[in-house]
């Protein structure tokens, strides 16, 4: 506990590093208008808390709502395909074909179809980060290793039972992977989302700023975004160091 | 018990006729390629032969297979390694269900006391040298009290040192748990040290050319490695391995060992 605690202690420093000499660049004069330092943002969510979170808030529920489809599916889709060898290749060129349409053009196409509702939101957040969840799971579930696979078979293994003591195991390390990178894209999809229609949310409040040249508030949600990103990633990280204790090969 | 096998689609193995007495320690030597794996393979019903019968204590392999009659030792440990040593060596038990358990004579424990692995209970595989991975898979092997012990190079990946070592161990564990082994190797100093009666295969295709038993008393002490009819026993598989070969080129053969 306290050798993860020590861990916390050197990105702290360079966290406050940075921002005490953001801070002393701006009080001298050494940047431009358009970038506001610490205390000033500080302020802005200081100022109307209540305006910050209340744009937070639907900017979270759609990012985790978005995902957890996301996973649902691709899940399925891996499991059906890890069955079924010959949809194996359809169901890949499906994530990989959405994946290639950048978000930023995928978003207007579908608010033009399914309107600016928190239908639309969802989806493009769970097309958003669907392709690491699909790749992770898929890599999990071919990553049992032939060698056990047949120790277990020579133990006359059910297929219940190869999947809970092998197969199951063996792709929790790909899985959190895909899990992990696919988190933060859950929080750019959303953001993109409110960008192209939204009435309250992160995005639509760093567009709303943006046009008003709030520049305060534009940072304030840009660096919201960048911490909800990161608190995504790293809730990720904490659950998967939790399960996975074994020394599972892979390099991280 | 008795095996034998005829062919295979690709004809990997021709004519393997061999049989092993329940309770003996039985080797099989080849150079690589020869089928050796393979033969073990079709034994534990790993592989299935297109042609052939074999025979466990006269149950067909798949047979023997279903009623835990069969312990492998792979060629790596193939633990799991999310699973710590103790829950390794018990894995067989919760496969099997409780009924086989129940015929269990040694509890997980116990045979963890067996392999010398005593201590390390609760640690995971990853933590150990690939010798005590490769003890702990022979203890799990041994879990089910299995008819007979196939051993697939159990010890190719270990060092000179830890093998002599290993293959002590296995012997005495091998005396204390009462199977009929089968030894898979390519050392002919490590087939004679072990076993009962050598096979010996030559490759392509696969077949056996030469049965040797092996007049030496157990139990088996480093020591008997220094006489004589260690030597000789070994000159005679060197022999069979590679024919008129072995003799010629050194001029005479060993003899004055």
């Amino acid at each position: 506990m306290k050798r993860s605690l020590l861990a916390f202690g050197p990105p702290l420093i360079l966290v406050i590093l940075a921002l005490t000499v953001w801070e002393g660049a701006k009080r001298l004069g050494g940047l431009p208008v358009f970038i506001p330092g610490p205390a000033q943002i500080w302020a802005e969510l200081a100022g109307s808390p209540s305006l910050f979170f209340g744009n937070l808030w639907p900017t979270v529920t759609t990012a985790a709502t978005g995902y957890g489809v996301a996973a649902v599916i691709t899940v399925i889709g891996a499991a059906i395909s890890a069955m079924l060898p010959p949809l194996r290749t359809p169901i890949y060129g499906l994530s990989i074909t959405i994946n290639a349409v950048p978000i930023i053009a995928k978003a207007p196409l579908l608010a033009l179809w399914l309107g600016t509702g928190p239908s639309m939101h969802v989806i493009i957040v769970a097309l958003t980060c669907q392709f690491p969840l699909l790749v992770g799971t898929l890599q999990g579930l071919g990553a049992a290793d032939p060698r056990q696979r047949e120790m277990l078979h020579s133990l006359s293994a059910s297929p219940w039972q190869l999947l809970w003591h092998l197969r199951l195991p063996a792709s929790l390390p790909y899985l959190f992977a895909g899990f992990r990178i696919a988190a933060p894209l859950a929080v750019l999809g959303a953001v993109t989302a409110e960008w192209a229609g939204a009435n309250s949310g992160l995005g639509a409040m760093m567009l709303y700023a943006l046009f008003s040249y709030d520049i305060a508030k534009v940072w304030l949600s840009v660096l919201a975004c960048c911490l909800l990103s990161a608190l995504a990633y790293g809730l990720w990280a904490v659950v998967e160091r939790r399960i996975v204790t074994w020394d599972d090969g892979l390099d991280r | 018990m008795q095996f034998e096998g005829r062919g295979d689609p690709v004809l990997a193995l021709d004519k393997v006729d061999l049989a092993l007495p329940a309770g003996a320690f039985g080797a099989i030597i080849g150079p690589s390629g020869c089928g050796k794996s393979t033969l073990l393979r079709l034994v534990a019903d790993i592989m299935q032969p297109k042609s052939g019968n074999i025979r466990i204590g006269g149950e067909a392999p798949r047979e023997a297979r279903r009623a835990n009659g069969i312990g492998f030792v792979f060629q790596q440990p193939t633990l799991l390694p999310w699973k710590t040593v103790l829950q390794n060596v018990a894995l067989p038990l919760s496969i099997a269900g409780r009924a086989a358990a129940a015929r269990a004579v040694a509890s997980p424990q116990q045979l963890v006391e067996l392999v010398g692995l005593a201590g390390f209970e609760q640690a995971l595989p990853g933590t150990l040298s690939g010798g005590m991975q490769q003890r702990a898979a022979i203890a799990r092997a041994l879990v089910l009290r299995p008819e007979i012990l196939l051993l697939d190079e159990p010890f190719g990946a270990l060092d000179e040192i830890t093998r002599q070592r290993m293959n002590l161990e296995l012997l005495r564990i091998w005396a204390e748990a009462r199977a009929t082994a089968l030894l898979v190797t390519h050392s002919i100093a490590e087939a004679v040290f072990m076993a009962d009666v050598i096979f010996v295969m030559s490759p392509r295709p696969g077949r056996i050319t030469d049965t040797i038993e092996v007049p030496l008393p157990r139990p088996r002490a480093l020591a008997l490695m220094r006489t004589r009819p260690f030597f000789e026993t070994v000159n005679r598989v060197r022999d069979a391995l590679f024919g008129r070969e072995a003799a010629e080129e050194v001029g005479e053969p060993a003899a004055g060992w």
